[in-house]
């Protein structure tokens, strides 16, 4: 182990050589004077016994060579001037106890200097340790800080997310734990401590509970992971919307140790869901609303469209009874016109039933359409009011288009707004009244449809606000067919948009996905 | 049965093909010959016009409307005893038609007997 050159004992380095030296003189005199002193007084004659105090005194203070100087100068002192009349033996006598002396204080000396490097040394170590120990606690410190950190936040998230976290050891029935979030949503007060499991499942709705606790216990009888929907009756008589999911955890050998889980409330989820629910109950009443107001529009139309394989059928039974009344019946021609009219009759029996599904009032259906169908079915409802207005009718239709999952109703509806927008943009026209329908396939996975006419084009300085609710160009418009068609695209995960068309005319474009793992 | 000469041809004027084929079939029945066209302008350009002695008509088409057919063959002087068949007529339509010199206006669907009636009188007139 090294040390600092500081820390090493050493005299000279606490006194400077001066005042190590003159402290042999000063105690040397101070042994002479306290000896003078005593002869004066008559007392025993100890000069030897203060000299050797002096030398002990200058050695441990001083050091080992003010010592000796010390012994040197107490030798003189006690042979020149405190007894100058002594004996050359007692001189040698008193020179070598003076040197005994010496050596031995240099050996204590020594053994002291060592002991003191040992006592540094180990000092020095246990300041390293002391330091160690100060960094561990402070790491540990710091540690735990940021587990409480960490802890806080993410009481945090469960707070804000309204879910707690627990732990339930089924063998015992206990809950081990219980996170603060789970107090709230439960409705326990955090000051009784973890709830006992009878407490947590006396909180569920009584008509929850014994699909709960079927649950729960067919998931620990399987050692599987549960989740139930449950509702929570306060004290108070409030009642919460609860979901707990749990998930087994098992020791090597399989056996159940305990399940962790958690309690979400989501009663507002469900409110929200509800209101959701509202909401699109609400846009699919306006939305057949709409179609009603379009079929009452159409009235005429789909008469006249309702009528002609109708009297075609009634010709055909007039065939039929004219053949079969002649004087000679002829049964080939009356069975020929008897099939014209089952043909006619169930043409007019499709017609009827196409006006029912677009007039019906019906929760959102998706299938698997194809769009193609869809806008010749359209087109085939509409022909009559295009062909009262002069309008013709053209088609582009790509034939290898995959289907895709709409809804044909609110679809057809879409196509009915486009293409009754279109014709009402033309009929007061001179010019070439001409609608064009086309399907292709757009970028991106996504089939387009457009509807251009050959009419007075968008209201100007208002391209964008025609799709504003209660946005209308028509004398009798409620403004909500665009509104309503660009809800029911966007609900299908497609655009609508409109553009001007050169030289006239408006086009109308919606986009639909199309499901990338069905086949067209 | 028959009342009406070889020669005089009744024309029938439907863009519906159902309306019109069905109507074809049971003049035949009836054992009027007759010849159908899809629309008035290709009555007008098949130049069957001098030989009809009867014209059945629709009255809502695309193109050129059964009124507007009559009115063009009175301009042209050639007086065709004409039928109007529609799904959508009303009062007025009826009597502008018949002021123009129509024989009957029939709303579809028909009776067979009062088509069948009306063609006669038309060929005797």
């Amino acid at each position: 182990m090294r040390f600092p050159d500081e820390m090493r004992w050493a005299p000279g380095s606490v006194w400077s050589i001066p005042l190590r030296y003159g402290l042999a003189f000063v105690s040397v005199a101070v042994a002479l004077g306290a000896a003078t002193a005593f002869a004066h007084f008559h007392l025993p004659q100890t000069f030897a016994a203060f000299a050797l105090s002096a030398i002990a005194i200058t050695f441990w203070y001083a050091g080992t060579k003010p010592g000796i100087l010390a012994a040197l100068l107490s030798s003189i002192v006690r042979n020149y001037l405190f007894d100058p009349t002594t004996s050359t033996e007692s001189r040698l006598l008193f020179d070598l106890v003076f040197l005994v002396f010496a050596l031995l204080m240099t050996l204590v000396l020594r053994g002291r200097n060592q002991l003191e490097l040992k006592v540094a040394e180990r000092t020095a170590e246990l300041t390293e340790l002391n330091g160690n120990l100060k960094r561990e606690i402070a790491k540990h410190n710091q540690v735990e800080a940021e587990l409480r950190l960490s802890e806080a936040y993410l009481a945090e998230a469960q707070r804000l997310s309204h879910t707690g976290s627990w732990a339930w050891s089924p063998p015992s029935g206990d809950i081990r734990y219980w996170s603060e979030e789970c107090f709230r949503v439960q409705g326990f007060d955090p000051k009784g401590g973890v709830p006992r499991y009878e407490e947590f499942f006396q909180r569920v709705h009584p008509d929850d509970q014994a699909r709960v606790a079927d649950v729960i216990e067919t998931a620990v009888r399987k050692r599987e992971e549960f989740m139930f929907d449950y509702r929570i009756v306060y004290p108070n008589g409030e009642i919460r919307d609860a979901q707990s999911t749990g998930h087994p955890v098992l020791d090597p050998s399989g056996g159940l140790v305990e399940y962790v889980g958690t309690i979400i409330d989501v009663t507002e989820r469900k409110q929200a869901e509800k209101e959701r629910e509202r909401l699109r109950e609400a846009q699919a009443e306006l939305a057949h609303a709409s179609r009603m107001t379009t079929m009452g529009e159409l009235t005429a139309s789909l008469a006249h469209e309702v009528n002609q394989p109708i009297t075609a059928a009634v010709n055909g039974a007039s065939t039929c009874v004219r053949w079969l009344t002649r004087e000679d019946p002829d049964l080939g021609e009356a069975r020929e016109a008897a099939q014209g009219v089952i043909r006619n009759a169930k043409r007019a029996a499709d017609i009827i039933n196409r006006i029912r599904s677009i007039s019906k009032k019906g929760e959102s259906n998706r299938q698997l359409a194809d769009v193609n169908e869809l806008i010749r079915e359209m087109i085939a409802l509409l022909r009559s009011e295009a062909k009262r207005h002069s309008i013709s009718v053209r088609t582009e239709l790509d034939a290898g288009l995959p289907k895709v999952m709409a809804d044909s109703v609110q679809v057809q509806q879409v196509l009915m707004n486009l293409i009754m927008n279109s014709i009402d943009a033309m009929k007061d026209i001179d010019q070439e009244r001409e609608l064009a329908i086309c399907s292709q396939r757009a970028d991106k996975g996504l089939l387009m449809i457009s509807v251009s006419d050959s009419g007075v084009g968008l209201p100007p300085q208002q391209t964008d606000k025609i799709f504003d609710p209660f946005f209308t160009t028509k004398p009798h418009g409620i403004g909500m067919g665009l509104r309503i068609s660009r809800s029911i695209v966007e609900s299908h995960g497609g655009r609508l948009w409109a553009a001007d068309n050169t030289p006239r005319g408006a086009s109308f474009y919606f986009t639909l996905p199309a499901p990338a793992d069905v086949g067209a | 049965m028959s009342g009406h000469k070889d020669n005089q041809l009744v024309a029938i004027v439907d863009d519906d093909d159902s309306v019109r084929g069905t109507l074809q079939e049971l003049l035949r029945s009836a054992g009027f010959p007759s010849r159908a066209f899809e629309s008035a302008e290709a009555f007008l350009g098949s130049g069957h016009q001098q030989e009809t002695a009867c014209l059945i008509t629709d009255i809502r088409m695309p193109g050129m409307s059964g009124l507007e057919l009559q009115a063009r063959l009175n301009a042209e002087r050639c007086r065709i005893p004409t039928i109007f068949i529609t799904a959508h007529g009303d009062e007025e339509m009826r009597f502008q038609a018949l002021r123009a010199g129509a024989v009957e206006f029939l709303p579809k669907p028909f009776d067979d007997e009062v088509l069948i009636e009306s063609i006669r009188a038309a060929l005797n007139r």
